[in-house]
């Protein structure tokens, strides 16, 4: 017998998220704000018709979310921050506004302790720093108890069990075992072991001796990992740090088609929609789309001065 | 000094409040926040340490909107994941930073929305991330990049980062037991909060703003102690460290 590689093609990793996302449509997206973000991940997902999904992330989303909502493929958000950082989110807000899609109220600590209390194998985490915000009268994941120990009152964030994480790294061998590079690494390891099914996007594959020779430098172990798909620049337009960096003009743009739209004009979102996510047949139709290799030299000169 | 922009005299106000080897983070709105802290670090305050938002000690080479990628951080010290920043939040930082759509007369923030109602909002805001910090560190500065009628409010219509709630009374009541919002410093004024009702009032203008200027701007009848003089502007040493090493490409001053 020999061991089964979890490297796949990108049609077999969505073979799997879309299975997955039929039976419970919880999906959990890696990375923060423009960072890591497994963005052709989530084309791939859009382009296959996904619908009626309920997003989490780390604590902080944008541009991926907001693609997700315009192409009307989400029906509630569990995420604490949902912004562009300069600007605010065009059709998250479009769509919450006109309430066709649900922005639950929540934070950092509940998010996090809910996918710390999947992870650890235990039903809820508790936490003791919530007070007086409007949002814990509104949160769904936190219920009110009085602790055991010290008869304060506290809040437990009940576990929240992902039925699909995606992710985004930098590098992983054919087994699995994934390598971010990055200065931070968001809460993608907490992601990886708090879901059922984890796919994640790399920009490259290396050797097994890369893995071998530096062990305490694999980020996320293979045990925790169902499938890696190589996705050069696989999330662009959000950076992956330390190879490319954040695409701003081309969010930008986007949020320009987005705010159009929340205004009435929604042809360049739709033309949008079509040139970059159910348009491109591959990765390299998309990379071509948005500028080639003068564009992304740019965003690799970028990562590389910091 | 009349040509000191207002966020640079924003950010020398911050800096000269921070204190040596304290630890603190610049929040989700950084570039006035990190550049005090930088400034701080530079003249008073050698070790003072940032932390608790998955880094340690940074070295951007410029500023930046956001603190929160790799490329604001340029070096660092250390990174850290949302795993340590949960005990973080609860432990507590010395400062950290925040700003919302809209204040109100207690320091209260909102950040949700506008109108409406939560799932039926006039308008949806961002939301915010960290929720605990603003109690659980010794204490937190309000640093929006404008002073409007529009978000300096009466009362917000969503209390997401609480600030002094209705006054001493029902913070208590909330078991908020730090200092909470210390200051609010504006492009126009910086306002502190009266001890003994912890409602908002003027402290000082900054430099080509009047009183009524603030007043005008304000979108509830704020206090003024008499005696409510002009900010002290930046001195040439905070002015030269801001301009030539923490903010090289003009941040502030665009």
């Amino acid at each position: 017998m020999q061991r089964d590689p979890k490297l796949v093609d990108l049609d077999e990793a969505m073979a799997l998220a879309v299975g997955a996302l039929a039976e419970r449509p919880d999906l959990c997206l890696g990375g923060l704000f423009k960072q890591s973000r497994p963005v052709a991940l989530v084309r791939a997902l859009l382009a296959a018709g996904s619908k009626g999904l309920n997003l989490y992330s780390s604590p902080g989303a944008g541009y991926d979310v907001d693609l997700m909502i315009a192409a009307d493929a989400v029906d509630a958000v569990f995420i604490p921050g949902v912004t562009l950082e300069n600007r605010l989110c065009p059709n998250f807000r479009a769509a919450v506004e006109s309430q066709r899609i649900t922005a639950h109220a929540l934070d950092a600590l509940s998010v996090v302790g809910a996918l710390m209390a999947s992870a650890n194998g235990v039903p809820f985490q508790p936490i003791a720093a919530l007070k007086a915000s409007d949002v814990i009268k509104h949160n769904p994941l936190i219920t009110e108890f009085e602790c055991p120990i010290t008869g304060d009152t506290l809040h437990a964030a009940r576990a929240v069990r992902p039925r699909v994480t995606f992710l985004h790294a930098q590098e992983a061998d054919r087994w699995g075992n994934i390598r971010h590079l990055s200065t931070m690494v968001y809460a993608d390891q907490l992601m990886a072991r708090a879901s059922d099914l984890v796919i994640v996007s790399v920009d490259r594959i290396v050797e097994d001796d890369v893995v071998l020779d530096d062990p305490r430098r694999v980020t996320i172990p293979s045990h925790y990992v169902d499938a890696v798909v190589h996705i050069p620049y696989g999330a662009h337009p959000t950076a992956s740090f330390p190879l490319y960096s954040i695409d701003e003009e081309h969010i930008d743009a986007y949020a320009d088609l987005g705010d159009a739209a929340r205004k009435g004009d929604g042809a360049g979102l739709t033309d949008y929609l079509a040139q970059h996510v159910t348009g491109p047949a591959d990765q390299q139709a998309y990379l071509d789309r948005i500028g080639g290799a003068k564009r992304l030299q740019i965003l690799e000169q970028e990562a590389a001065e910091l | 000094m009349s040509d000191v922009s207002p966020l640079e005299q924003m950010a020398v106000v911050l800096a000269r409040d921070l204190k040596d080897r304290e630890l603190g983070a610049a929040g989700a709105a950084a570039l006035v926040p990190m550049a005090a802290i930088a400034l701080a670090r530079e003249l008073h305050a050698p070790n003072l340490s940032i932390g608790g938002e998955m880094f340690f000690n940074p070295y951007p080479r410029r500023l930046y909107a956001s603190m929160l990628d790799d490329r604001a951080l340029g070096r660092c010290e250390a990174s850290e994941t949302f795993i340590e920043l949960f005990g973080h939040s609860h432990h507590g930082l010395d400062f950290f930073f925040h700003s919302g759509l809209q204040h109100d007369r207690f320091g209260n923030i909102n950040l949700h929305y506008v109108g409406g109602s939560l799932h039926e909002p006039k308008m949806r805001g961002p939301g915010a991330a960290n929720l605990s910090y603003c109690h659980t560190s010794t204490r937190f500065y309000i640093c929006p990049t404008v002073h409007n009628d529009r978000n300096f409010v009466e009362k917000v219509d969503f209390v997401t980062i609480p600030g002094h709630l209705e006054g001493p009374e029902s913070k208590r009541a909330a078991g908020l037991m730090n200092e909470g919002p210390r200051f609010v410093i504006t492009p126009r004024a910086v306002m502190d909060f009266d001890p003994d009702t912890l409602e908002m009032r003027l402290k000082s203008v900054h430099c080509g703003n009047s009183v009524q200027d603030v007043l005008d701007h304000t979108g509830f009848a704020l206090n003024v102690p008499e005696g409510v003089g002009q900010t002290p502007p930046p001195s040439e040493e905070e002015l030269e460290l801001l301009r030539n090493k923490i903010d090289p490409t003009g941040e502030l001053r665009h």
